[in-house]
């Protein structure tokens, strides 16, 4: 694993932002950083990238640490955007790839071809804020890579985007994995990950509470799901009386279950045969990962003073 | 290229570019260029419209048969007041004398403008000169106040021949008592020239040399901090401290608007300059005939070099101080409130430097030595004690050392707001979150 964070510490005043953070990221994947609000990944991130300083604990990258990494292995997509605004696009994406050490003609080129890709190419010559936030965000996108860095940290980079954008992003995506690249991002839409990763870790907190590929973080909670239909339309209400099996979507043409660690799945299919209802679906799953999410997270009661004091209020 | 040094000129470069090509600083440098320009070429303007050469003044002599030459007597005296009076800024062309005979024609030349006055002599019963002046102008104006004094003179030396008394004798009865004004304080040394008119000269230069860096110090100063809070407002600083650090960004950002304030101050002084330097040919191709120069005695190549120095480490202090206050606000409303302390400060600095140059503090005194070493203070006073040949070489560079400590001190301060500051949003801008901040950083 390239991309190593271990037992990273931080706080602000008393507020721990970050308590013990480690994960572990491989060579050219696709990886989720999940987790609710104020859970740790921005700072995370700006741990990582040298803007913020942990308490302790390391980052590493092919065995170097973060502190002593050339700012080139990075790119980043903040989660606040930030352009100047009344800088023109293609300016200031030159200027971000120099303060990289892109060449400027050879920035300005690249900058043209993504733009071009995004179909932005008319703007190229516009100030920032005469464009719309979906255009601004892919400005913001190629800002990120032009400069070709090995680590893509993306925080909330599908936020605010239309489907068509969506598709866009996800397609450079996809090809900057092609490309050898290792891509993390945080976000809380949750079938984009189901979608894009290929592994996940889910911070709550300050802590992770579950990482690895994705298939085994759905499997880690042990639960399965269950859908089942039967003929008739009289529902399935003899499902209730089953232990360690609870409903999670009633519906016309199938029943979903959530079935406990402690069960097996198939026992449900046993108990629906033996009485006698004619089976029209039966599917064993893994949970989705908003399930797993919701899990993991969802239940404890929250405190905002826990809450990092990473971007919260927007000054207007 | 090292990587630090390569962020920081690229910072710098955008900066600059973004500064210098906006048009609100094209359009403010060409009104700063013509002001100054103006300042500078104000006393042969003024000459030249307001007067347009010398005051014209008729004199009908009439059958008084006076008993000297009334007219070069008068000419002589009137000029020589002028030029040696109690005003010192006396811009007009002098005074010319023509002789008239046809008083009633002078007297329309006067109204008509042609003549600025037109003096008639008569004698009194009594045989004494009597003058009577034709003029628009007021009683209370210089020039009859002038004419009037000339004309008491004349009247004695009228007299004083009638009653005999030879010119010559007139003459060194009227020559002019020696006066010359000196320092009260026999402790206080002037290295330079200590007549009175070369040490209000030397002051002065001093003095205005402070006021343009105070001047850069409060307008350029402010475009830093305004940088730097419209950067943390726009959230574009995130993105840049992904790529550079804290430090390189707030050097990269004072020398950025540094050289945008020295290009503004280069192209305003550059004529400005130019046009004090050949004030006396400009006047003699303005207004005909020599004029004297009018290049302040205590501008030396000395104290301009001193002036860049002090003006280039004054601004960078106050600039990263300013950037890393700044940091901490996040709306240009509340840049004002957060950086009040070091412009009072800067402000502190020049009024001490302005007392000290008009004398209301004295120059030598122990406050001003020590604030004239002091980093925030030293650009306005070490210029003022050197102006005035107060402090030699020594104190210079020793202030200048100090000043190239407190830069990199400065700097690493600022850097550590910065990062601190940057990332806190919506925050008041208080002391409590300046203590706290610098604690978290």
């Amino acid at each position: 694993m390239p991309l190593v964070i271990d037992s990273l510490t931080k706080h602000f005043g008393s507020v721990a932002a970050l308590d013990g953070v480690s994960f572990a990221v491989g060579d050219g994947q696709v990886f989720g950083f999940l987790g609710p609000n104020g859970a740790g990944k921005t700072t995370t991130m700006r741990i990582l990238l040298n803007i913020l300083h942990a308490d302790s604990g390391t980052a590493t990258w092919r065995g170097i640490p973060s502190t002593k990494l050339p700012a080139e292995t990075w790119g980043y997509l903040p989660e606040e955007r930030g352009l100047y605004p009344r800088m023109e696009v293609l300016d200031q994406l030159v200027h971000f790839a120099a303060l990289h050490g892109v060449q400027r003609r050879r920035a300005a080129a690249l900058a043209r071809e993504w733009l071009e890709r995004f179909g932005i190419a008319d703007f190229a010559k516009r100030r920032a804020e005469e464009l719309s936030k979906g255009n601004q965000q892919k400005v913001q996108f190629v800002a990120a890579i032009l400069h070709d860095p090995a680590v893509l940290l993306m925080d909330e980079p599908f936020a605010g985007l239309d489907p068509i954008n969506v598709a866009l992003l996800k397609t450079a995506f996809l090809e900057m994995r092609d490309r050898g690249k290792t891509l993390v991002f945080s976000t809380h839409q949750m079938e984009m990950v189901e979608e894009l990763c290929e592994a996940i870790a889910i911070v709550d907190r300050g802590r992770i509470v579950v990482s690895g590929p994705t298939r085994e973080v759905k499997r880690s909670t042990g639960r399965r799901v269950v859908r089942l239909g039967v003929a008739g339309d009289a529902g399935i209400p003899w499902l209730a009386d089953l232990d360690g099996v609870r409903v999670t979507r009633p519906g016309e043409d199938y029943t979903e279950l959530d079935v406990g660690a402690d069960r097996d799945p198939e026992s449900v299919l046993h108990a629906a045969l033996a009485r006698g209802e004619h089976i029209t679906r039966f599917e064993i799953a893994d949970p989705s990962i908003e399930q797993v999410f919701i899990e993991r997270v969802g239940r404890r009661p929250r405190t905002e003073e826990r809450l990092a004091p990473s971007p919260v209020a927007v000054p207007v | 290229m090292p990587v630090p040094i390569r962020n920081i000129l690229t910072l710098a470069r955008r900066e600059y570019l973004w500064r210098a090509r906006s048009r609100t600083f094209v359009i403010t440098t060409a009104i700063l260029t013509v002001v100054a320009v103006g300042v500078a070429l104000a006393p042969v303007l003024f000459r030249y419209i307001d007067v347009g050469g010398p005051t014209k003044i008729g004199l009908a002599v009439g059958d008084t048969k006076p008993s000297l030459d009334v007219a070069s007597t008068l000419e002589t005296m009137l000029n020589a007041t002028a030029s040696t009076g109690s005003d010192t800024n006396a811009q007009d062309g002098g005074f010319e004398i023509l002789p008239v005979t046809d008083v009633a024609a002078a007297r329309r030349d006067v109204t008509d403008g042609r003549l600025a006055g037109v003096v008639v002599l008569s004698r009194a019963a009594n045989g004494d000169l009597a003058f009577t002046g034709y003029t628009k102008a007021l009683a209370f104006e210089r020039a009859p106040q002038l004419v009037r004094q000339a004309a008491n003179a004349i009247a004695i030396q009228d007299r004083l021949a009638r009653a005999g008394i030879a010119p010559a004798d007139q003459a060194r009865l009227f020559a002019p008592a020696s006066f010359t004004l000196e320092q009260p304080d026999p402790s206080v040394k002037t290295n330079g020239p200590s007549s009175p008119e070369s040490l209000v000269n030397n002051y002065s230069v001093g003095f205005a040399a402070t006021i343009f860096i105070f001047m850069a110090i409060m307008l350029y100063g402010q475009w830093v901090a305004m940088s730097v809070a419209e950067e943390k407002n726009s959230r574009v600083m995130e993105l840049i401290l992904g790529a550079a650090t804290p430090f390189q960004l707030l050097t990269g950002k004072v020398i950025g608007v540094g050289a945008a304030a020295f290009t503004q101050y280069a192209v305003m002084f550059v004529p400005a300059t130019l046009a004090i330097v050949f004030q006396d040919r400009i006047a003699g191709l303005l207004l005909g005939g020599s004029a004297t120069s009018n290049l302040p005695a205590g501008l030396t190549v000395e104290l301009l070099i001193a002036f860049g120095i002090l003006f280039v480490l004054g601004f960078a202090l106050y600039a990263v101080l300013y950037a890393g206050a700044a940091s901490l606000v996040s709306r240009q409303e509340d840049i004002n409130q957060i950086v009040a302390p070091l412009t009072l400060l800067s402000t502190a600095g020049y009024l001490v430097a302005a007392y000290a140059g008009s004398g209301l503090i004295d120059p030598s005194s122990t406050l001003v030595f020590v604030l004239s070493f002091v980093p925030l203070t030293s650009p306005y006073l070490m210029l003022s004690r050197l102006g005035t040949g107060l402090a030699g070489p020594i104190d210079f560079a020793i202030a200048v050392a100090l000043l190239l400590l407190a830069i990199p001190l400065a700097l690493w301060a600022a850097a550590r707001l910065y990062r601190a500051g940057v990332l806190m949003y919506g925050q008041k801008p208080s002391i409590g979150t300046l203590v706290r901040t610098l604690r978290t950083a």
